[in-house]
């Protein structure tokens, strides 16, 4: 499959942030926390969540609404409700193995495990970062960069830094949190020449199973100067529920099929 | 007269003209001279023709786990231990003046991402001192430096990937990787392994000019490929690089012979590679045709000098008939200047030609120096040809030359012995 | 005064027939023996490139600007709107030097049936347009060729079939990220398998109708990404120079990039080139050798005839008179011959080119899944070579006279006399 713009690199920021964790390092024990607490945002025992995305490329724009079902870490269904040449789409992964159903051709296909890396449907974001899949890395070294205000609210700044051996392509990553209820706000990925790449935005926070989460999420690439290029991916969680009843009959291959 | 004196009398006939026989001489040393420069190039840029495609690939033998060659798949590999057992059989006495190279390789694919992009990419765990000896990618490095054999880690990557993923030398990438499934059965199921991800860094980029490598592969240390992959000493296949093409068959058969009862298979280049075979097959007609060529060449010039020399000559043939030389005696004397002739002139020829010859095998001979045209296409491959000349191809074609101005003269001989006299005396 | 020194000329050289047949037929037989190899020379590589541009490459492609290497499936020719497809291909088919043309799109997906998934190339072809560009349809093992009655049918290479368990009449889904971004996917069935032996097709290529494709990656029937082109055999050497034609023709209604195959298959041009270099030499030498024949003939007939030229000045001709003359025999002799050698050679470049040297027996039967691979190697027609040759034996002819021509020329006329 063509390859978009470090939809894998982001993949791995991701796996970062919003679903990996992070190990007891020695670094600055409440800056490590604040960003482990960002880690775990969408984390859970499981979780059902409908999920709108928007992407924009410089010949089209397509909107794309998704059902996520999660038990555990390794059980993983995502359903396509719309638009319609896409509608009924499903992806199922238990284990090691993944299916997907295919609504035109009415046939359920075998997966390579590389399919879940690869960007979904065009977006900047690949399955893997969708469906919460991650492998449990400990890659970086956290410090608090800096404290200020935007917007009238009070926010600090954390560089990560990765650690020496840690697979991952940035250079550093800059994650801006709200103090008072350390909500994320901005996350900025910078490659070995201190250049931009990417930046993800978060927005639209609201209570859901009593936490409070970033229901809008903005991923925005940047060209070879630095400047904002036309694509990017919104991500808006039109709904989800933590650690709701979910039976282990949903991830079944009968189940694929609408 | 016994033939021995007519022998010596041809001989001397020969040095009454010194420096007419020098000459002819010359002329038809040099045709052996020629013949045997050009079977030199023939071969020698035929054989070259045939390692650097091979270099491109898996050398001119190579050694792979049974039905490797019909699926390709990356699961199938060669069982422990045929890496040891072989490399000491390549390395032993009988064996080692034929093999330049011995890399055992382990082929994978997988995913290398960089902060501004990711591609598919052939991962190809090698050994770099081996590889050296087989592969041309080390010799094709154009930044930074070749795998180091004592480098635990590293990767180097092909211009067009470098220049798609934006990354220079010493820049990070990350490569992931599926975990090799080690199972007995055939079924393919879909399991896989786990996905592995490693930071590796760029330590050097080639080009060779050929999309499809500089794209999308990539070599890592040995070690450190089989770590990822869960593997250790495992590998996919072992690609030998001979010194001679010609070696090829004898190599497989005696590596067969070597791994009867291991569940691999050995095929020389024409069975791996059978698209090149097959354009090659074309060079080496096209090497048998015009050696075919140049010997008829030599062959009408051989004809050509001595009917001249003997033509010639008709008042002197005449004049020893006179004097009462029988017309088989004037063959056979005219025969015995043929036979001292042409040996003179085939070792002139044989001095000059192997000089060259040695020039061209030591030197080479590099094709640059005649073209530095307007070729719009970077040369993939090297353009110097070193000349091959085997000791069987220089005795045949010494012996060819010999046999053929023997024969050629006989109809002169003949044709001078039977002169009629008074025809022949006539001055004009 | 010349037009006599060249009937002297000419009389002289048949005063001793024997002779002259001989050098006659030794630069002559040295002649056609040149052109003999200038055919094959060029028959061989011509063989080459067609080995390795037939099967899918073809000599030129006509793409978009941009769209190679990377191939994006987004780049159609003639911008997202597309180009209309016919017209297009029409143009480029009524260049003189193009002999076909075929218009492709190509795609990246994933294939599956009961065993692996597998990632492949997709190409969509019109199967009567593209069998006139390239020959994969020779290199079938089972079933058969695209044809227009199936319009879901597909061929694959027999690896790939082997990898993902399917057999003819088998039915295969593809998945594809489509133009607009969704989720191309549909059902195919099997109608044949190739095999060439080239590991990037047999396990990597899906070839389906170019409608089909088109269908499957949400593109418009104006949507191409390429025109295939193939010269007419002449002109596969000069490709390069014909793409920059093209491209500067076409570009005048259409952003586009032509390569020819020199720059799509660099390391095939390698081999062409190595190829062309060998030639030369080997051109080279046989000249060498040829003319050896030549000068010594010459010397020889012209020592042993110090004797007559040395009558003819004792009854008053110059020596610069005797100089041309024995120039006009040279040049009378040379030209005879090349005659003689051209007329020789005829029928024998005529056989090569028609019929072909058949190399089969020992040497020929490579096959390659039981197509015979036979190789009859034509030859072509080089006539810059010819006459290159022709003019180098004579210039040769002519200067290997002069030297004993201007000795004789010294010589006292009573010196001359005395040899016998």
């Amino acid at each position: 499959m063509r390859w978009q713009k470090g939809g894998v690199a982001i993949c791995l920021g991701l796996i970062w942030l919003g679903w990996g964790q992070l190990s007891q390092a020695a670094d600055e024990p409440q800056a490590r926390e604040i960003v482990d607490r960002v880690a775990r945002l969408y984390i859970s025992q499981s979780s059902i969540a409908t999920v709108e995305m928007q992407i924009t490329k410089e010949n089209w724009h397509r909107k794309i609404l998704m059902q996520f079902w999660s038990l555990g870490e390794s059980n993983i269904l995502v359903r396509v409700r719309s638009p319609q040449e896409d509608a009924g789409a499903a992806i199922l992964k238990v284990g090691n193995q993944t299916w997907c159903y295919l609504p035109k051709a009415n046939r359920t296909v075998r997966m390579p495990a590389s399919m879940m890396l690869t960007p979904w449907m065009g977006s900047d974001f690949t399955l893997n970062d969708l469906v919460k899949q991650s492998r449990l890395t400990d890659d970086y070294d956290i410090a608090i960069s800096s404290e200020g205000q935007r917007d009238g609210v009070a926010v600090s700044e954390y560089t990560l830094t990765p650690k020496p051996e840690a697979a991952v392509v940035w250079d550093k990553i800059i994650l801006q949190v709200r103090q008072a209820d350390r909500m994320p706000v901005w996350q900025r990925y910078y490659d070995e020449d201190g250049k931009l790449v990417r930046e993800l935005t978060f927005s639209e926070y609201k209570t859901a199973s009593g936490r409070l989460i970033p229901t809008r999420l903005v991923m925005q690439s940047m060209d070879k100067d630095g400047k904002t290029v036309v694509e990017q991916t919104i991500i808006t969680y039109e709904n989800i529920v933590f650690d709701g009843p979910i039976s282990e009959e949903t991830f079944s291959r009968r189940n694929l099929k609408p | 007269m016994n033939v021995l004196l007519l022998m010596k009398i041809g001989w001397r006939n020969l040095w009454r003209n010194p420096r007419g026989t020098l000459l002819t001489a010359l002329a038809l040393g040099l045709g052996l001279t020629l013949l045997l420069v050009s079977l030199g190039l023939l071969d020698g840029s035929h054989e070259q023709m045939v390692r650097n495609g091979v270099r491109f690939a898996s050398g001119h033998v190579v050694i792979q786990a049974r039905g490797y060659q019909d699926t390709g798949s990356l699961e199938l590999l060669l069982p422990a231990g045929v890496v040891s057992s072989t490399d000491g059989f390549l390395h032993s006495e009988a064996l080692k003046p034929v093999v330049r190279g011995v890399s055992p390789r382990l082929l994978a694919s997988g995913l290398l991402s960089s902060a501004a992009n990711a591609d598919g990419v052939r991962i190809m765990g090698v050994i770099p001192q081996a590889e050296r000896a087989v592969s041309l990618i080390p010799q094709r490095i154009v930044e930074g430096n070749y795998l180091r054999d004592d480098q635990a880690s590293g990767v180097i990557i092909g211009a067009d990937l470098a220049r798609k993923l934006a990354v220079k030398i010493g820049g990070k990438v990350v490569l992931m990787t599926q975990a090799v499934p080690q199972s007995d059965t055939e079924a393919t199921d879909e399991a896989g392994g786990e996905m592995q991800s490693t930071l590796l860094r760029v330590s050097g980029i080639f080009r060779t000019g050929i999309q499809a490598i500089d794209a999308h592969v990539i070599q890592l240390p040995l070690p450190e490929t089989q770590a990822l992959l869960g593997v250790p000493d495992r590998v996919t296949q072992i690609a030998v690089l001979l010194d001679r093409e010609g070696d090829s068959l004898m190599v497989t058969r005696s590596l067969r012979k070597q791994l009867m009862g291991v569940p691999v298979e050995i095929l020389p280049w024409r069975e791996s590679m059978p698209t090149m075979a097959r354009m090659f097959l074309l060079d080496e007609a096209f090497n048998y045709v015009m050696n075919g060529v140049v010997l008829a060449m030599v062959g009408l010039g051989i004809l050509n000098t001595i009917l001249m020399r003997v033509l010639e000559r008709r008042y002197e043939f005449g004049l020893c008939s006179a004097l009462g030389l029988r017309p088989v005696q004037l063959a056979v004397m005219i025969i015995g200047e043929s036979l001292a002739l042409t040996a003179i002139s085939l070792v002139l020829g044989l001095v000059l030609g192997l000089s060259l010859q040695y020039y061209f095998a030591t030197a080479g001979l590099d094709l640059r120096w005649f073209f530095h045209s307007s070729l719009p296409t970077t040369l993939v491959f090297d353009p110097i040809i070193y000349s091959r000349l085997s000791l069987t191809r220089i005795a045949s074609s010494v012996v060819i030359v010999f046999m053929m101005a023997i024969f050629i003269s006989f109809y002169p001989a003949f044709k001078a012995a039977r002169t009629e006299l008074p025809g022949a005396l006539k001055v004009f | 005064m010349s037009g006599q020194l060249l009937r002297l000329a000419w009389r002289n050289l048949w005063r001793n027939p024997r002779r002259t047949l001989i050098a006659m037929a030794a630069i002559g037989l040295g002649y056609a023996m040149l052109l003999f190899v200038a055919c094959l020379m060029a028959g061989l590589r011509h063989q080459m490139i067609e080995t390795g541009t037939g099967l899918l490459l073809s000599d030129v492609e006509v793409q978009t600007q941009g769209y190679y290497p990377e191939r994006p499936i987004d780049q159609t020719l003639g911008g997202p709107n597309g180009t209309d497809v016919s017209a297009l291909v029409a143009v480029i088919a009524a260049d003189p030097r193009v002999q076909a043309a075929s218009p492709r799109v190509y795609g990246y997906g994933l294939v599956s049936a009961t065993h692996q998934s597998v990632g492949v190339q997709l190409l969509g072809v019109v199967p009567d347009q593209e069998q006139r560009v390239t020959a994969l349809q020779t290199q079938m093992v089972k079933g058969s060729y695209l044809t227009g009655r199936m319009p879901k049918g597909v061929v694959m290479g027999d690896k790939l079939a082997v990898t993902i368990g399917v057999e003819v009449g088998s039915e295969i889904v593809l998945l594809t990220t489509a133009a607009d971004g969704s989720m191309g996917n549909d059902r195919y069935t099997v109608v044949g398998m190739f095999h060439t032996g080239l590991d990037a097709m047999d396990q990597g290529l899906v070839l389906m109708s170019l409608a089909t494709v088109q269908d499957l990656l949400r593109l418009p029937p104006a949507g191409i990404h390429e025109v295939g082109i193939k010269l007419h055999d002449d002109g596969i050497t000069a490709a390069t120079a014909t793409a920059a034609a093209l491209e500067a023709q076409l570009s005048k209604t259409l952003p586009v990039q032509v390569h020819a195959w020199p720059e799509l298959a660099p390391d095939l041009a390698g081999y062409v080139q190595f190829n062309r270099r060998i030639t030369f030499i080997l051109f080279f030498i046989f000249f060498l050798l040829a003319v050896m024949g030549i000068v010594n003939t010459m010397l020889m007939a012209i020592i042993e005839r110090t004797h007559e030229f040395g009558m003819l000045m004792a009854v008053g001709m110059r020596p610069v008179q005797v100089v041309g003359l024995i120039v006009a025999e040279a040049a009378s002799l040379a030209g005879a011959s090349l005659v003689l050698g051209a007329a020789l050679g005829a029928p024998l470049l005529w056989y090569l080119q028609v019929h072909g040297l058949n190399l089969g027996g020992d040497r020929g039967a490579v096959s390659l899944a039981g197509v015979v691979v036979g190789p009859l190697w034509y030859g072509r027609q080089d006539f810059t070579a010819d006459a290159q040759a022709a003019l180098g034996l004579a210039v040769v002819a002519l200067v290997s006279a002069l030297y004993p021509a201007l000795r004789a020329a010294r010589f006292r006329p009573t010196e001359a006399l005395r040899k016998v």
